[in-house]
C-alpha cells in the first residue's frame, strides 16, 4: 500500500517535471503555470468543488474500467453505457412526478439500469454466442451513441428547441449542492467505498479477482464462471450508467447533444493509470479532473493555452504506466538496502 | 595448495525478499574441479553469476590470485580469466565453428579484414592442445547439443581463460555424451585450468570433482574433498534428511469402490477416437497408477473427469453418484484434484497465498464466508492457510505474500494442502511432481502415500515409471485413448509396462 503511494507520487512528479520541461521549451514560465493550474483547481474552496464534481464521471467511468479488466472482463462499454443511463435517468426526470427524496434515488435506479442492461447485452451476446465482450461492448458504443441522438431529435425532442435536446428534468430531480458541494461527489465516494468492499470483501469480489487472473484455476475451484462474468458485466455497466446518470442530474439537468462523450475514455485512461485498482482509481480521477478544470482558469491569468493541459495528461500516462515497474524495484531496493543494513543481518 | 578464488560472505537477495545467498564463503583452489551441489533454488547458479559479474552481491568480497576484485559485468571477468558456459547455449548457428569462437576477437589485417586463415589456425591450435573432437569448418547447426557446448568452452579458451564456470552441463547432454566431456574437463584440469561444476546430479558430481561444496537454501552446508564422501551424505547434507530411495509402501486391504468409470468414449471435433471405452474403478486406500506416454489420452481423460469437456458416450461416478454431466461445482463436493500445471490450472499466481489456499473451500466449507455465504470470512482462511502451512510445511514469509514468490516446491505444497484438506473421498493426482527437485517430489510422494492410509481413493497419472512403482498398488496404461493393459505392481516389472506403453494392447495368445 505504501509502496503503492510512493511509486504513484515519484511517478507524478517526474510527469511534473517533463511538463515543466516541455513549458520552458515553449518559453512559458512552468512554476508560475502550476501554481494557476492548481489554484483553478484544487488549493481554493470553491476551484475544488468545481473539480470534485467534475471527477465524477471520470472516476465512475475508470471504477466501471478497473473492476471489469481486474476480474478479466474487457468491458469497454463504459461510453455507451454511460449514454443509455444518462437517456434512462433524463426520460425518468421528465416523466415522472415524485417528490425529491424519492425521485432521485429512482433516477439514479434508473440510470443504473440503463448502463447495466447495455452491458448486459454484451455479456447475453458472449453467453449466448460466444462473441467477444471486447468487440461488442466496442460496437454497441456506436449504437447507443447514434441511438441516443436519435431519441434527443426526434421522440424526446424539447418543443421549440434550436439543436437537439431534450426538456429539462423535474426539479426535484435535480441533485443539490450543500455547502457549495454538489451531492453527485457524495454519491460518487459511497459508489466507490460500495465497490472496494464488494470487490475486496465479497465471495463475489474474490471469486472475480480470482478468476480475473486465472479464469481456468477459478472454473477448476468450482466458481460458476459465467455467473461471475455476468455480474460483473452488469455492475460495471451499472457504475458507467450511474455516471451519465449524475452528469445529468447534477450539470444541464437535461439530455444535450453530445453530453459527456469523452468522459468514458478518460475514465478508462485513469483505469489504466491507476493498474486497476479502486482507491488509485479515485485519487488519480480526481487529480486529472483537477488539471482539465484548472487548465480553464490557468488560461485566464496566464498566456499558457489550456491544450497544456492535454499534453500534461499524456505525459503523465506514458510515465506514470511505462515507469511502474521500474520505479517498485527501485523502492523495492531501497527497503531491500535498510533490511540488509540493519542489525538484523 | 593456495586458494585462487576467495568470496567471503556473500550475500544476494532478490526483491522483494528472497534470500539467494545467505553470508556464503568458499575458496577454489588454482587447478581443481570444484563442483558445488544443491537443490533447485539452493543457489548455486547465482553464487557463479555473482563471481561471473551477472549478478551484483549486496554485501561480501571476493579475492582473485590474492586481490580484491568486483566484476561489474562479465567482459571484466573474462579480461582476468573467468569464463562461465551457461545451460543455454548462444551461438550463430549459420557460421562455422570457428567464426563463432573468434567472433569478436577476430585477429584482422589491413582495414579491418578478417585474417580467416590466421583464425582458423588459432581455432585448430586450441582443439588440438586440448583434444577436442571437433571440426573447426563445420558449421555450428549441423552439429550435435554436445558438440555446440565444446564450442562455448572453446570461445573461453580462446579468450584466454583460465578459470570456467559450467553450469549445470550435463542437463543437455545424452548419458553417452557425458564422459567424454568430463575427459576433457580432467585434460583441462591437468593443463592448470580451474573449474567450477554446477549439478544436482550427485553420481556424476563424485566422478568428476575433486571438491564439492554443497548448498542448501542460500547457504554453505560445507565443502568436501571427494574421497571422504558419499552418495549418501551429499544427499543428506543437500536435502538436510535422510532421503529414502526405496517404497515404503505397506499392504493394505482395499475397501469399497468409490470411483468408477464405464465404457467412456471421447471423440475430437473431427471424430477422431481420443479416449476409446475406458473402463476402470478405484477403492478407498488403494492408489491407481496410470502409465502412458505423454498424450497417449491423459489430458481428455483429466478434462472429462474434471468436467472440462463432455465425454461423447460413458459413465463417470463417484461413490455410486453420477458425475458424468455434473458442474463442476458437483463434482468438487466428491473428488480433490492436483493438476500437473500449477500456473494454469493450480493457482492464480498473483494472488496471495490465503486467496489460493481458500478457492474451493470458501464454496463447500460454510466456516470460510459470514453472512450467508455473501461476505468472505478472510479472518478464518488466514488461520487456515496459516493451518496449512503447519501441517504441510510450508516455507513463507507470509500468508498474504503472492503464491509466485513460492518456490516450485513450496506452490505445489500449498495446492496439495489445499486439496487434501477437502474431506473428498477421491483423489485425482495429475503430474504431481512436475518440475519440482528431489526433496519436494519425496515430500509429495510421501502424503500421497498419506492419503492411502487416510482410505482415501487415489488416481495418480504419470509420465514417470519410476514414481508410479514406488506409489501405485494397481497399474493401468494407456496407449492412444485406450487401456493397453492393467497389473497388479508386484506381479509386473518396468519393462514389462514400458513395452505396454510402447506397443500398446498385448497380443491375443
Amino acid at each position: 500500500m505504501i509502496k503503492k503511494l510512493v511509486t504513484g507520487l515519484m511517478g507524478v512528479f517526474i510527469a511534473l517535471l517533463l511538463g515543466a520541461v516541455l513549458m520552458l521549451l515553449q518559453g512559458y514560465n512552468p512554476l508560475e503555470t502550476y501554481a494557476a493550474l492548481f489554484q483553478f483547481s484544487l488549493l481554493r474552496p470553491t476551484p475544488l468543488a468545481t473539480t470534485l464534481k467534475n471527477s465524477v464521471p471520470l472516476v465512475l467511468t475508470g471504477l466501471s474500467a478497473s473492476i471489469a479488466f481486474a476480474s478479466g472482463a474487457i468491458n469497454l462499454g463504459q461510453p455507451g453505457q454511460l449514454l443509455m443511463g444518462a437517456l434512462a435517468a433524463t426520460l425518468g426526470g421528465i416523466y415522472l412526478d415524485l417528490p425529491a427524496p424519492i425521485l432521485i434515488p429512482v433516477l439514479l435506479l434508473l440510470g443504473m439500469l440503463g448502463g447495466a442492461l447495455w452491458a448486459g447485452l454484451a455479456a447475453l451476446l458472449r453467453l449466448a454466442f460466444n462473441m467477444n465482450e471486447f468487440i461488442v461492448t466496442l460496437m454497441l458504443n456506436m449504437i447507443a451513441d447514434l441511438f441516443t441522438a436519435w431519441a434527443i431529435a426526434f421522440p424526446f425532442m424539447e418543443k421549440g428547441a434550436n439543436s437537439p435536446r431534450t426538456p429539462p428534468v423535474n426539479p426535484a430531480g435535480w441533485i443539490p449542492e450543500i455547502g457549495g458541494i454538489n451531492l453527485s461527489v457524495v454519491i460518487m465516494l459511497v459508489a466507490v467505498a460500495v465497490s472496494w468492499f464488494l470487490f475486496n470483501k465479497w465471495k463475489a469480489g474474490y471469486e472475480w479477482r480470482i478468476g480475473g487472473q486465472n479464469s481456468l484455476f477459478a472454473r477448476l475451484g468450482g466458481c460458476n464462471t459465467n455467473k461471475n462474468f455476468t455480474a460483473v458485466m452488469l455492475t460495471t455497466g451499472a457504475l458507467a450508467g450511474l455516471a451519465g446518470c449524475l452528469i445529468i442530474l447534477a450539470g444541464p439537468h437535461r439530455f444535450l447533444r453530445g453530453l459527456g462523450a469523452n468522459y468514458a475514455w478518460d475514465g478508462i485512461m485513469v483505469a489504466i493509470v491507476a493498474n486497476n485498482g479502486i482507491i488509485a482509481t479515485l485519487l488519480y480521477g480526481i487529480f486529472f479532473a483537477a488539471i482539465q478544470t484548472g487548465a480553464l482558469g490557468m488560461e485566464l491569468v496566464t498566456n499558457v493555452p489550456s491544450e497544456i493541459s492535454l499534453v500534461l495528461q499524456a505525459v503523465l500516462v506514458l510515465v506514470i504506466v511505462a515507469s511502474r515497474g521500474l520505479l517498485e524495484t527501485i523502492v523495492d531496493r531501497w527497503s531491500l538496502r535498510k533490511r540488509v543494513r540493519g542489525p538484523a543481518t | 595448495m593456495t586458494d585462487l578464488i576467495t568470496m567471503r560472505n556473500m550475500v544476494k537477495i532478490f526483491p522483494p525478499n528472497v534470500t539467494a545467498l545467505d553470508h556464503v564463503s568458499v575458496a577454489f583452489r588454482k587447478g581443481e574441479i570444484h563442483s558445488i551441489v544443491g537443490e533447485n533454488g539452493a543457489g548455486k547458479s547465482t553464487l557463479m553469476k555473482v563471481l561471473y559479474g551477472l549478478v551484483p552481491p549486496n554485501e561480501g568480497a571476493i579475492t582473485y590470485e590474492g586481490q580484491p576484485v568486483r566484476f561489474h559485468n562479465p567482459g571484466e571477468a573474462i579480461a582476468r580469466g573467468i569464463g562461465m558456459v551457461h545451460q543455454e547455449i548462444l551461438l550463430i548457428p549459420e557460421y562455422t565453428v570457428w567464426e563463432n569462437i573468434v567472433l569478436g576477437m577476430e585477429p584482422v589485417l589491413s582495414l579491418g579484414r578478417v585474417d580467416r586463415e590466421k583464425s582458423r589456425r588459432l581455432v585448430k591450435e586450441k582443439v588440438d592442445e586440448f583434444q577436442f573432437n571437433l571440426d573447426p569448418d563445420a558449421l555450428v547447426s549441423d552439429i550435435s547439443v554436445a558438440a555446440r557446448q565444446k564450442v562455448e568452452i572453446l570461445k573461453l579458451l580462446y579468450r584466454n581463460v583460465s578459470v570456467l564456470i559450467l553450469d549445470e552441463p550435463t542437463a543437455v547432454l545424452t548419458p553417452q555424451e557425458i564422459p567424454q566431456l568430463f575427459a576433457e574437463l580432467h585434460r583441462l584440469g591437468d593443463n592448470g585450468h580451474t573449474i567450477l561444476f554446477v549439478s544436482h546430479r550427485l553420481d556424476e558430481v563424485l566422478d568428476l570433482s575433486d571438491r564439492i561444496t554443497i548448498m542448501r537454501r542460500g547457504k554453505k552446508v560445507d565443502t568436501v574433498a571427494v574421497g571422504t564422501t558419499s552418495k549418501e551424505d551429499l544427499a543428506r547434507m543437500m536435502i538436510g534428511r535422510e532421503v529414502i530411495f526405496t517404497s515404503r509402501r505397506i499392504p493394505k486391504q482395499t475397501g469399497e469402490k468409490v470411483f468408477q468409470i464405464e465404457a467412456l468414449n471421447f471423440k475430437s471435433p473431427e471424430g477422431r477416437d481420443l479416449l476409446k471405452n475406458i473402463n476402470l474403478e478405484v477403492r478407498t486406500g488403494e492408489i491407481v497408477g496410470i502409465a502412458g506416454v505423454e498424450g497417449n489420452g491423459q489430458f481428455e481423460l483429466v478434462n472429462t473427469i474434471m468436467g472440462l469437456s463432455e465425454p461423447s458416450s460413458g459413465k463417470i461416478s463417484v461413490q455410486g453418484e453420477e458425475i458424468t454431466h455434473a458442474s463442476i461445482l458437483e463434482r468438487r463436493r466428491l473428488l480433490a484434484f492436483v493438476p500437473q500445471d500449477r500456473g494454469r490450472m493450480g493457482a492464480a499466481i498473483n494472488a496471495s497465498i490465503m486467496e489460493n489456499a481458500s478457492m474451493t473451500h470458501h464454496l463447500l466449507d460454510p466456516a470460510f464466508t459470514r453472512w450467508k455465504g455473501l461476505l468472505m470470512n478472510f479472518r478464518f482462511a488466514g488461520q487456515f492457510t496459516e493451518e496449512l502451512q503447519k501441517l504441510f510445511s510450508v516455507n513463507m514469509s507470509s500468508k498474504d505474500a503472492p503464491f509466485k514468490s513460492l518456490s516450485g516446491g513450496n506452490q505445489q505444497k500449498v495446492i496439495l494442502g489445499r486439496e487434501l484438506l477437502l474431506p473428498n473421498p477421491f483423489v485425482l493426482l495429475d503430474q504431481p511432481t512436475r518440475g519440482l527437485d528431489v526433496g519436494s517430489i519425496e515430500y509429495v510422494h510421501e502424503q500421497i502415500l498419506r492419503m492411502r492410509s487416510e482410505d482415501r481413493a487415489v488416481m495418480l497419472i504419470s509420465a514417470d515409471l519410476e514414481e508410479i512403482f514406488l506409489l501405485a498398488d494397481r497399474i493401468l496404461v494407456l496407449n492412444r485413448g485406450t487401456l493397453a493393459g492393467e497389473r497388479r505392481v508386484e506381479e509386473t516389472t518396468v519393462e514389462e509396462i514400458g513395452l505396454l506403453m510402447l506397443q500398446g494392447r498385448e497380443e491375443p495368445a
